[in-house]
């Protein structure tokens, strides 16, 4: 899992080198003669715009979408072409057990008789959904947290970033696997992993909200607000927050993809989602017995978590330089 | 005096940093009627904005402090005040405008949102009401087809426009008191009259009173009623605007005026620039805080901190020499395009 930290890091790194960049303080002015007429065209606007543009980010971006309508639409089609993905009866097991692919089972079936191909398109509901919320739970006490320390600094700010500090020291995975493994087995639905993963990443978002926060409030139109009678909240929310969120939308887009590797991890190792509802991690744990004799138990979940991972790696950093006013035209 | 409008007493700001006291304002006194234009005129770090954002309790403190005098306004003290009230004062009945327009408006929001937003704080109108109030203020302040360029974002507006907006902004809900920092320091010559132009023009409409920060005497001298030159944090001359253009007590304030080109007088000489540097405010100068820069300081200057006195009816100096008659700028020649 040391892979899991450096990429975290690294992630980091990028959120706030997206900011320092110089995201929206002081935007090209052009002429404004002729500019009466013209649509205005917003920041997010602009960045859509760009994004259009960036091939690699458009596929990461169409490939989500296939992924997240399969997810969706999963319950309509997959079990009346496939079969169940979880029910394990003995007659299937004996029967269809690890078939090679065919027109029945495109990828081939598992050593109970479950389709693969079935089973994937599960699996993708439990990673995009722990992906999606752990990065959710992680993005609220992230941003709550964050803002407190950028805003007030001082002691708020000293205490909120030394308890960060101590959650950054923790080994991540051994730290989930404690929390995890106090729960009974059977209670192991989809609640307990992505609360686990997502309380776990607080930390990388607080500190890069923080400083996002701390670079937005030297604005002079943060004191011109003030100077207007703003209150805190008002200033907070409405002036600096909208500012500062950049960072944390490319910061958050990154991290899901961790997110599911984490699950993929915990579940690897027994202790995400309990079988039989089908997880990818805990498809490659399975199947792992029988790697020479049938690669593809191993290899189409594997392919599922790299595509999707990556995915979101390459939406994050298309959405960074799509918010990169330097890069711009 | 009557009871004015503002009336700031003996104040004193202190900021309390790693390398000791910076005394940024250091006993300043003035007062401001309805309809009136104070310029505050100094060099960089000479106070003049920390005065006014001490005006409006906008300096974190700490590390500011208050180490003493007030300010009143309306009577009432701006200091002593709770936080909740000066954030109704802030913007509506004291307004500011910042120096640099490009940075001072919130790029993420429309111009007219902003200009509205004061109004939705101060006077509770809808978004609806407000807005259109806005449109009318961009239409005062001179924007070409308000509706239209309201929608616009600020990097969308030319510096001249974007400060016209500030304006809009500043006077949205009526104040009593426009604070305007340096309004024109960022801002192309041109530009500059027509602002500065605009602001008097809204005055006489307001009637609101103008405190106008600067370093440029040519600004103060088209506009304030009264000046008060600051120089190490304290003031150093206060006086009607005619006054202290025309004869000026301090020698400062001479060094000011000789800094400046003229081209109504014959005999163009080389310019005198004052020499030196201005002084750091942790260690400011024993005596009179001008004395190693002033070219006529004597060991009395050394020693002997100059108070700010009346010396003419309404004109004011903290110089010692100022009660002598013959201590007057044109008795003295400037050292260097002088005889």
């Amino acid at each position: 899992m040391g892979d899991d930290h450096i990429s975290k890091d690294r992630a980091e790194e990028h959120a706030v080198k997206e900011y320092r960049s110089g995201m929206p303080a002081t935007p090209p002015s052009g002429p404004y003669e002729e500019s009466a007429e013209r649509a205005s065209r917003t920041l997010w606007g602009d960045a859509w715009g760009r994004l259009r543009r960036n091939r690699l980010a458009l596929v990461a971006l169409g490939w989500l979408v296939i992924v997240a309508i399969a997810a969706v639409s999963a319950d309509a089609w997959v079990p009346r072409v496939f079969g169940s993905p979880i029910r394990i009866d003995t007659v299937r097991a004996m029967r269809d057990r690890l078939q090679n692919p065919s027109f029945a089972h495109p990828l081939g079936t598992d050593d109970l008789g479950r389709d693969i191909f079935a089973r994937v398109v599960y699996g993708s509901r439990i990673s995009l959904s722990v992906g999606i919320l752990a990065v959710m739970v992680s993005v609220v006490i992230g941003l709550i947290l964050g803002s407190l320390s950028g805003y007030y600094s001082g002691f708020v700010d000293t205490l909120i970033m030394r308890v960060a500090d101590v959650f950054l020291a923790f080994p991540y995975i051994l730290f989930a696997i404690l929390l995890l493994s106090v729960l009974p087995k059977s209670q192991r639905g989809i609640v307990p992993v992505f609360l686990t993963i997502g309380v776990l990443g607080w930390p990388s978002i607080a500190r890069v909200f923080r400083s996002s926060i701390l670079s937005v409030k030297e604005n002079d139109y943060i004191d011109a607000g003030r100077a207007l009678g703003a209150s805190d909240l008002r200033l907070m929310m409405r002036h600096i927050m909208p500012n500062a969120i950049a960072p944390i939308v490319v910061y958050a887009t990154m991290s899901v993809g961790g997110a599911i590797l984490t699950e993929a991890a915990l579940s690897f190792l027994g202790l995400g989602i309990a079988p039989p509802t089908p997880s990818w991690g805990r498809m490659i744990e399975d199947g792992r017995v029988y790697l020479t004799s049938n690669p593809g138990l191993v290899f189409w979940p594997g392919l599922a978590i790299l595509s999707t991972v990556l995915a979101f790696t390459l939406l994050g950093d298309g959405i960074r330089d799509a918010l990169d006013v330097k890069l711009k035209d | 005096m009557t009871e004015g409008l503002l009336k700031v007493d003996g104040l004193k700001m202190y900021f309390h940093t790693r390398d000791g006291v910076v005394k940024a304002v250091d006993g300043v006194s003035y007062s401001l009627d309805r309809g009136e234009t104070l310029g505050v005129v100094g060099e960089s770090g000479s106070g003049k904005s920390v005065t006014a954002l001490t005006m409006m309790r906008l300096i974190p403190m700490p590390p500011g402090k208050v180490e003493g005098g007030d300010v009143l306004f309306k009577g009432e003290s701006l200091l002593a005040m709770k936080e909740d009230d000066v954030r109704h004062i802030r913007g509506n009945r004291i307004a500011m405008i910042f120096q640099d327009p490009m940075t001072s408006l919130n790029p993420v929001y429309r111009i007219g949102h902003q200009i509205a937003e004061p109004l939705m704080i101060h006077k509770g109108m809808s978004r609806r009401e407000a807005w259109s109030r806005g449109l009318e203020l961009l239409d005062l302040v001179g924007i070409p087809n308000p509706s239209q360029r309201a929608r616009d974002y600020p990097h969308q507006f030319s510096g001249g426009m974007r400060q016209r907006a500030m304006i809009a902004m500043a006077l949205a809900c009526d104040p009593d008191i426009l604070i305007a920092d340096e309004p024109t320091t960022a801002l192309d010559v041109t530009i500059q009259a027509q602002i500065l132009e605009l602001m008097v023009e809204l005055q006489a409409k307001t009637g609101s009173a103008i405190i106008l920060i600067t370093h440029d005497l040519g600004v103060v001298a088209d506009m304030a009623d009264r000046i008060l030159v600051m120089y190490a944090g304290r003031p150093v001359e206060y006086g009607a605007a005619e006054t202290v253009f025309y004869t000026p007590l301090h020698p400062y304030t001479w060094g000011l005026l000789d800094s400046l080109p003229r081209y109504d007088i014959e005999d163009k000489g080389e310019l005198c620039p004052i020499d030196g540097q201005p002084p750091s405010l942790i260690d400011v100068p024993s005596g009179c805080a001008f004395h190693p820069r002033c070219p006529h300081a004597r060991d009395r200057c050394r020693v002997e901190t100059p108070v700010l006195r009346e010396v003419a009816s309404g004109h004011h100096s903290a110089c010692h020499f100022s009660d002598d008659p013959s201590f007057r700028r044109e008795n003295v020649a400037c050292r260097v395009g002088g005889a």
